[in-house]
């Protein structure tokens, strides 16, 4: 036994001594350290010698969607031989692809450790506060930005300049189940009293009008994004502007409640029990007539029942129907460095993802919604609904709220739907996050 | 002659340490005074700018609703679980040695949460408390199974001590049945024989005997539900809302989530380890003596 | 003794037991039952048995977290891990243990302090650092990190353990012309091999199933450790429960033989640097 644990012991000291020196496995090890290095060969004659020796370079790129790593790793390896073949740059990328819910967390380790990524997937909505601190290059001019809708751009500019990217980019506003309004007679409803009156309908005939699934704190945010945006798009178009300055309340806005306590009140039940998972698992079986989520959420309402039809229609605010407009939204868009040691080869994958020829099947397999002029595939039905509502004009950017406005709300909501903060409650909380978000940066 | 020889002995100590201090220091101790820097300051966790502020996050956060409603909802907590992790880590111990082959077999399955991460834990529960429990109900008509285990703070407490529970009870189990096996037969035997029951024996043969196995137990417990945050974050993620949230949860949204006030979550974080200090200090001092005197 | 009290009272602790072990092993039951069945049949009833069994799950999990390569950057993480704990701790907790004094007060308690810092105080501070030394992105790196904040409690443990080796057989040693390096690697890091196993499983328990400074450090998925290769598979949208049920058994079971392996130590272990403390 003694022995056995002796031998154990240095076998691992042997092994750990051989995995430093092989600098092999697991990558990342001698390559990882090396923040894009680039090691220019011999000949620094770019091009002119056919048989020169490809110049290296390495690219860290952060992308928080591990679900797409197989399809990002093809269109990367389409990059490589590209950037080999025209430029004669040899490029390995790593790739790092961390979950949604800690990918803030680990980017924001990283920047502010020094070790920024070349390239990121960042939320369109943290373009501002990542831009004040410095994280995100100017990408105006770029190759790509005049490919891209006019629309879309918009929703990634910040002071007037194009800071990213955008890859996922959505119209919506709730989803509503095309059987079950079929069957009661309704339309989307244009207005709050119009909603009142189907969702009455839709209890005395036995159906649930809302599916609640508040598990997920950023499902009941969803409402507020809605809410706050259809209000002060409509109604109050510098509140956000006033809110920096500090002279602006959520007071002022209390109106958005209106429809939340509305959804609130006519809701399925248990719903902090009902994750993401189980709330389209629901409502694919038509557990309810309408749910305000989006149509990222298509592929998991699909997987359970493949043949449910829903459409998209935008969610009232008040009881003039001017008001009842489609959320035009950008969420995960993807930023360059600005201490990237490697900017020009960053840049050029940046372009290529919306390459000409390529960029096209890769929007296609991600099922991302077509945003510029190279993309000429099929789209899902309720996207062209959605998109109805926009070339109509009643549609409205997303609004930028500071950092960590967003993920207050949810939390607030939460404990409003459990009765354990009040209106005025989340009011005060809300202004205070929100100053307390504009002054640190 | 004497002090060279103490001479030595000091350097033999600082030769044998050095290469553990070495590594504390750079990646334990390190990291905690920069964590009391930031605390100082009003950093955001991104911006690479940021001022000195002093003790202002500190003042900020005794009047910090959530941070203070979390710190009761911790206590509230720490409190069941030492109570309750101890007794029935007691009483597994003091059961699996009265059992005769299938001891082994008996360790090793309470044991076994124990390797599993909480995380894991968490969701293998999570599945059990909506899924299971509510199928179960129907079944058997059993109302009490039918709850909003996880979406009503009142029962997601109990969710959350059960995991924490179910995780962490074999490990002191262990400690405890080290314990027992330390404490003489013959004692026990004799008391036996002057006609004491199973009971009386344990409260006044054993208990005193392991009194150390239980003053560790107490620190362990103390230390680690104050911690306690993956239980926690895997079942309930703090809520509904924050009907949930511990301490070390409060903390980590504060830095990550939300404003991102990296500073001021490094000071909340320094007062958590102050409390945890303060009380393992009363505890071990107090159990301490209580040893010597037993 | 009471003959009749006794059986029964057996028979209800037998019981007791019994219950208790169900409730301990149900959700790891869940977890294997539910890994051998379709996504849609887990779905449907949690807790039926599967129609047919799914292996297929198995297979494409392996694929999906890439197994081996997986468990390889584990198994790298936790041997340096361990071999710098069980080496350093093993060192200053023995001559911390021999040799009594303010100095080695003083350390002691340095070191036994640091139980009670939360992680999340020192987290970001600790990523700085080890981006400065090149630390980062590497399983060794990550492997040298774990020596720094594990050594504290092996130390702790070390030093109640070395109570239990007999002054005697240092001074023996010496007389016989021994060097203290060689008296302590020769003599006395044998006798202390039940807590040396005790601390090697408990130690790589807490490194095997660690989940937030991995993901801090390992910054290209390919050098993710089990856990988080796993966690790859929790979608933002929707899980793929099938893969990831089967991969948490995967998981498990190098864990669970290590554990079986050492068992007897254990007990002894805990008890020994525990107690003795």
């Amino acid at each position: 036994m003694k022995r056995a644990l002796h031998l154990l012991l240095a076998l691992t000291m042997t092994a750990a001594l051989a995995a430093c020196s092989s600098g092999n496995n697991g990558g990342g090890t001698d390559s990882g350290n090396n923040t894009a290095s680039s090691s220019p060969t011999a000949s620094e004659t770019t091009g002119e010698a056919t048989k020169a020796t490809p110049k290296k370079v390495e690219l860290k790129v952060f992308m928080s969607f591990p679900r797409f790593k197989d399809q990002f790793e093809n269109y990367f390896a389409q990059f490589k031989e590209k950037e080999l073949a025209e430029k004669n740059i040899d490029v390995s990328i790593q790739l790092e692809m961390p979950n949604a819910d800690q990918a803030k967390q680990i980017l924001q380790s990283r920047l502010s450790s020094g070790d920024a990524p070349d390239l990121y997937t960042l939320h369109a909505n943290d373009i501002p506060t990542y831009f004040d601190a410095g994280y995100v290059a100017d990408l105006t001019g770029q190759p790509f930005v005049g490919k891209l809708y006019e629309a879309v751009t918009e929703t990634v500019k910040y002071d007037g300049k194009v800071a990213a990217l955008p890859l996922e980019s959505l119209s919506w506003g709730y989803l509503y189940n095309k059987k079950i309004f079929a069957d009661n007679g309704l339309t989307p409803p244009q207005t709050l009293d119009e909603m009142k009156a189907a969702a009455e309908k839709l209890q005395s005939a036995g159906v649930k009008p809302f599916l609640l699934a508040f598990q997920e704190s950023w499902i009941p945010q969803l409402m507020m994004a809605l809410s706050l945006g259809g209000t002060v798009s409509s109604a109050h178009p510098d509140w956000i502007e006033k809110m920096n300055a500090g002279e602006a309340s959520y007071a002022d806005v209390r109106s958005v409640f209106d429809s939340i306590d509305l959804i609130m009140a006519n809701g399925t039940d248990k719903p902090f029990e009902t994750g993401n998972e189980a709330g389209s698992a629901e409502f694919a079986n038509g557990g309810a007539a309408m749910w305000v989520q989006g149509p990222w959420n298509a592929e998991t309402i699909l997987k359970v029942n493949p043949s449910m039809e829903f459409g998209v229609a935008p969610l009232p605010v008040s009881n003039n129907p001017e008001d009842t407009m489609i959320n035009l939204a950008t969420s995960t868009s993807l930023a360059l460095s600005p201490t990237s040691a490697n900017k020009e080869v960053a840049l050029d994958l940046l372009n290529y993802i919306l390459d000409d020829k390529d960029s096209s099947a890769l929007f296609e397999e991600l099922k991302f919604n077509p945003i510029a002029t190279v993309h000429t595939y099929e789209v899902f039905p309720w996207v062209n609904e959605a998109s109805e509502y926009v070339s109509k004009g009643k549609a409205y950017l997303d609004l930028k709220l500071p950092n960590g406005v967003t993920d207050e709300t949810a939390k607030l909501l939460q404990s409003y739907y459990a009765k354990d903060v009040t209106q005025d409650d989340i009011i005060a909380s809300l202004d205070k996050v929100w100053r307390t978000s504009v002054s640190s940066n | 002659m004497a002090t060279t020889r103490s001479w030595k002995k000091h350097a033999m100590l600082l030769a044998f340490v050095f290469p553990a201090l070495l590594f504390y220091i750079a990646f334990t101790l390190a990291p905690a005074f920069g964590g009391i820097a930031y605390s100082l300051t009003d950093w955001n966790g991104l911006n690479p700018a940021y001022r000195i502020v002093g003790l202002a996050n500190y003042i900020e956060a005794m009047n910090d609703r959530f941070f203070l409603k979390s710190l009761a909802f911790t206590a509230k907590f720490v409190l069941y679980m030492l109570v309750l992790q101890n007794a029935l880590a007691i009483l597994l111990a003091v059961l699996v040695e009265a059992m005769g082959r299938s001891k082994v077999w008996f360790r090793t399955i309470f044991f076994m949460p124990n390797m599993l991460s909480l995380i894991i834990g968490g969701f293998m529960w999570m599945f059990i408390f909506t899924r299971v429990f509510p199928y179960l109900a129907d079944q058997t008509g059993w109302r009490l199974l039918d709850q909003s285990w996880i979406g009503d703070p009142r029962y997601s407490f109990f969710a959350i001590l059960a995991l924490s529970l179910w995780g962490g009870v074999g490990y002191l189990m262990v400690i405890y049945i080290a314990a027992l096996q330390g404490v003489p037969q013959h004692l026990k035997e004799a008391a036996a024989m002057d006609g004491a029951g199973p009971l009386a024996i344990f409260r006044h043969v054993t208990l005193p005997m392991i009194y150390p196995a239980l003053t560790i137990g107490v620190f362990l417990t103390l230390n680690a539900s104050f911690k306690a945050f993956d239980a926690v974050y895997s079942l309930t993620g703090g809520g509904p809302g924050r009907a949930t949230q511990v301490i070390a949860l409060n903390i980590f949204e504060e830095a990550f989530s939300f404003s991102n006030r990296y500073g001021y979550a490094s000071a909340k974080a320094m007062i958590l380890f102050g409390i945890v200090v303060v009380i393992t200090i009363i505890q071990l001092a107090i159990m301490k003596r209580r040893e010597v005197q037993a | 003794m009471n003959r009749l009290g006794g059986r029964l009272g057996s028979w209800t602790a037998l019981l007791f037991l019994l219950a208790a072990a169900v409730v301990t092993l149900f959700p790891i039951y869940m977890a294997l039952l539910n890994s051998v069945k379709t996504q849609g049949e887990m779905l449907t009833n949690i807790l039926a048995l599967p129609s047919s069994l799914e292996v297929g799950n198995y297979a494409d999990a392996f694929r999906k977290i890439n197994y081996f390569r997986s468990l390889w950057n584990t198994f790298v993480v936790v041997a340096v891990g361990l071999a710098g704990i069980i080496l350093f701790a093993s060192m200053a907790g023995y001559k911390l243990s021999r040799t009594p004094g303010k100095l080695s007060g003083f350390l002691f308690g340095l070191l036994v302090m640091s139980t009670l810092i939360p992680f999340h105080s020192i987290m970001i501070t600790l990523v700085k650092i080890s981006k400065e030394l090149r630390l980062q992105g590497s399983a060794v790196g990550l492997g040298l990190l774990y020596i720094g904040l594990g050594v504290a409690v092996a130390v702790f443990l070390y030093h109640g353990f070395v109570k239990s080796v007999p002054k005697e057989l240092d001074e023996a040693a010496v007389i016989d012309g021994c060097g203290e390096f060689r008296l302590f690697f020769t003599v006395i890091l044998p006798l202390l091999l039940p807590i040396t196993a005790t601390i090697a499983i408990l130690n790589t328990l807490w490194m095997w199933n660690d989940f937030l400074l991995p993901l801090l450090i390992l910054t290209d998925y390919k050098s993710y450790t089990l856990l988080l290769s796993t966690n790859m598979l929790f979608g933002e949208y929707n899980n793929d429960w099938s893969a990831i049920l089967a991969s948490l058994v995967l998981a498990m079971l190098p864990v669970i033989a290590l554990y079986l392996a050492l068992q007897k130590y254990i007990l002894h272990g805990i008890a020994e640097g525990a107690i003795k403390a």
